[in-house]
């Protein structure tokens, strides 16, 4: 019973397992975790690879600062790819739906007018990036989570639909600070400023904020992949979860609060990165079966994986096609936006209500 | 009944959700090990909101529940889980997952971190499955099954807590009169062989005062009688209760009457 537990039932991408020997319950082992989760990790490292060396392959005049900037780059797309996708399966989790992400909640847009806040508040206070950033993003990322949480939900219940309405209007308030706040900024600063507002990765991310944010990310994902059980539960509603021994206001706090911290880890370092909350943990539980624990693990990593190749992307092939290099977020938003609405017509008349 | 065996009990619970408009005025209950109890009453009696509040889900404005020589508001929700296990009216449709993953699901309160099941969880995950007739589909999903069989799985999800106290809200609303009949003789099997207490919103009349060791009318949110059913299904009580006549028809088989609404 033990060692069938340990059959890999989800990795061919169907969505049944095959049938089981009778009276097998089928369960996830620590081995099989492990095994992925080692496998993923070898994969985002290649691929990371892979991408550094494509992005800089065409320079004449290769540094070792080149070297560095561009190995930077890749870690940092790998930090945003992979904090956004374990925001977008936690919400998705939490929430019983599955066009919740931290950019169509609105919690990314909160990030960005904190982050907004705190350019401004650098350049008079003189105050270092890594500590007014980060800290202003997750207050804004916060403030958003807030006001979408409060707006959606009615009797303690979320309601799906209110809550994609809810974010839909966070973003357009949040959108009118940001634009609005485009017209305080230094006018030498703004053309940097409209490219993170697009979602692009900065050619130098200071280290001290890297490992700020490579840090908080790290710490909410942790608090996530303990917290992965719960929502399995919670698929099968709220009574039944907390019958069974979640305590799912708890859960709510803890996952709001958890995901508010690496979204404006992700939006600091990268601006507001859109979609990828949503594809990336839509093809993992493809892939991988609808376990969040196997999911919490394997979603980060394949969301890295997918924000670097998007990104080698987009300083490649822009070029090439003579656009000049595009920011990642602009690509994301247009893989996504399809997306999202193939998903409205096909699963969304699924979720629970 | 020996009171040893009391392990759920309600006193004198009173619940609004509006300050005007009381849901529960004074309601005494209890449950008993090996004893399979259905709260029968007209839609909006206050039995689903009794449950609730015997779940821990709503805590009363008076009185006193206790689990166990317990307050049950004492109990902190894993805790309260290894004790106390609930089915709902209706599985949730929209899951992927098998129904061996769902019963293990049951596991949550006993599992560590990571909710990885060990050898012992996997036997009472199996234990439960057999119980409730469930195996032999244990790696098809929820929405591959008939009402019925996902039913069953929400049931044995429940046992895999390994619960004293197992409470259901109309577990057989939606399904047919055979799969009704069979979720009931399941129950009470549960309660004499498990042994547990077995408490179940009913909205069938006919089929509670079959099978169940003790039926508990409810209306207004007051309990009107309480007993065996033998001294519980009485025209008088049943009329009161429903608010309108009725008739009793004796069973071929000699057992319980027949309830007719006239």
């Amino acid at each position: 019973m033990i060692d069938a537990g340990e059959r890999p039932n989800h990795v061919d991408g169907a969505a049944a397992p095959k049938p089981a020997a009778p009276g097998t319950p089928a369960t996830l082992s620590l081995p099989r975790l492990i095994g992925w989760a080692a496998a993923l990790l070898a994969a985002a490292g290649a691929v990371g690879g892979a991408c550094t060396l494509v992005g800089i392959i065409n320079l004449s005049d290769l540094t070792p600062q080149i070297w560095a900037s561009r190995t930077m780059q890749m870690l940092t797309a790998g930090i945003v790819g992979a904090s956004l996708a374990a925001g977008g399966l936690a919400l998705q989790g939490l929430m019983r739906n599955p066009l919740a992400e931290p950019y169509i909640l609105g919690i990314s847009s909160g990030a960005g007018v904190g982050v907004m806040m705190g350019l401004a508040a650098a350049a008079r206070l003189s105050l270092p990036a890594w500590a007014s950033t980060p800290v202003l993003a997750f207050l804004g990322a916060m403030a958003s989570c807030l006001a979408v949480y409060l707006v959606a939900q009615r009797h303690g219940r979320l309601d799906p639909y209110s809550l994609i309405l809810s974010g839909v209007i966070v973003n357009i308030f949040n959108g009118a600070i940001m634009l609005a706040g485009n017209l305080y900024i230094d006018q030498y600063r703004i053309a940097d400023f409209t490219y993170w507002a697009m979602g692009q990765l900065p050619d130098a991310t200071p280290t001290s904020l890297l490992a700020v944010c490579g840090a908080c990310v790290g710490a909410g994902w942790a608090v996530l992949l303990a917290n992965s059980p719960a929502y399995n539960v919670l698929g099968l509603g709220d009574d039944v979860a907390a019958s069974s021994g979640v305590s799912v206001h708890r859960l709510r706090l803890v996952t709001f609060g958890a995901v508010g911290v690496m979204t404006a880890a992700a939006v600091a370092l990268a601006g507001p990165i859109g979609f990828l909350g949503l594809i990336v943990p839509h093809i993992c539980r493809m892939a991988f079966g609808p376990d969040h624990r196997l999911g919490m693990i394997v979603t980060p990593l394949a969301g890295a994986i997918f924000l670097m190749i998007a990104e080698t992307l987009c300083r490649s092939l822009g070029p090439a096609l003579g656009l000049g290099r595009v920011p990642v977020g602009i690509l994301t938003a247009l893989a996504g936006g399809p997306f999202f609405i193939f998903l409205l017509r096909t699963r969304f008349r699924g979720a629970a209500a | 009944m020996n009171p040893q065996t009391d392990i759920l009990q309600a006193a004198d619970v009173a619940f609004a959700y509006r300050p005007d408009e009381p849901v529960l005025r004074g309601v005494s209950l209890t449950a008993a090990s090996g004893r399979f109890t259905c709260l029968l009453g007209p839609n909006g009696s206050g039995k689903t909101t009794l449950l609730r509040c015997l779940m821990g889900q709503l805590a009363p404005s008076s009185g006193a529940i206790t689990l166990d020589g317990r307050a049950l508001r004492n109990y902190r929700p894993r805790e309260l889980a290894r004790v106390l296990a609930y089915v709902p009216q209706q599985p949730a449709s929209s899951l992927a997952f098998s129904a061996g993953e769902i019963v293990l699901m049951g596991r949550y309160a006993h599992t560590g971190p990571l909710g990885l099941a060990g050898p012992g969880d996997l036997a009472v995950a199996r234990e439960a499955m057999k119980m409730t007739d469930t195996l032999g589909f244990a790696a098809r999903t929820l929405d591959e099954l008939s009402a019925g069989e996902a039913q069953r799985v929400m049931i044995a999800r429940a046992l895999a807590q390994q619960p004293a106290v197992i409470l259901l809200d109309e577990p057989t609303s939606h399904l047919d009169i055979r799969h009704q009949l069979n979720i009931y003789r399941m129950m009470r099997r549960l309660a004499h062989d498990w042994p547990m207490a077995v408490v179940c919103v009913s909205h069938d009349v006919n089929v509670a005062a079959r099978l169940a060791d003790e039926l508990v009318l409810m209306r207004r949110g007051a309990v009107i009688a309480s007993g065996t059913p033998d001294e519980v299904i009485r025209q008088d009580l049943l009329s009161q209760t429903y608010d309108i006549p009725v008739d009793l028809i004796a069973t071929p088989d000699g057992g319980v009457p027949m309830v007719r609404a006239k």
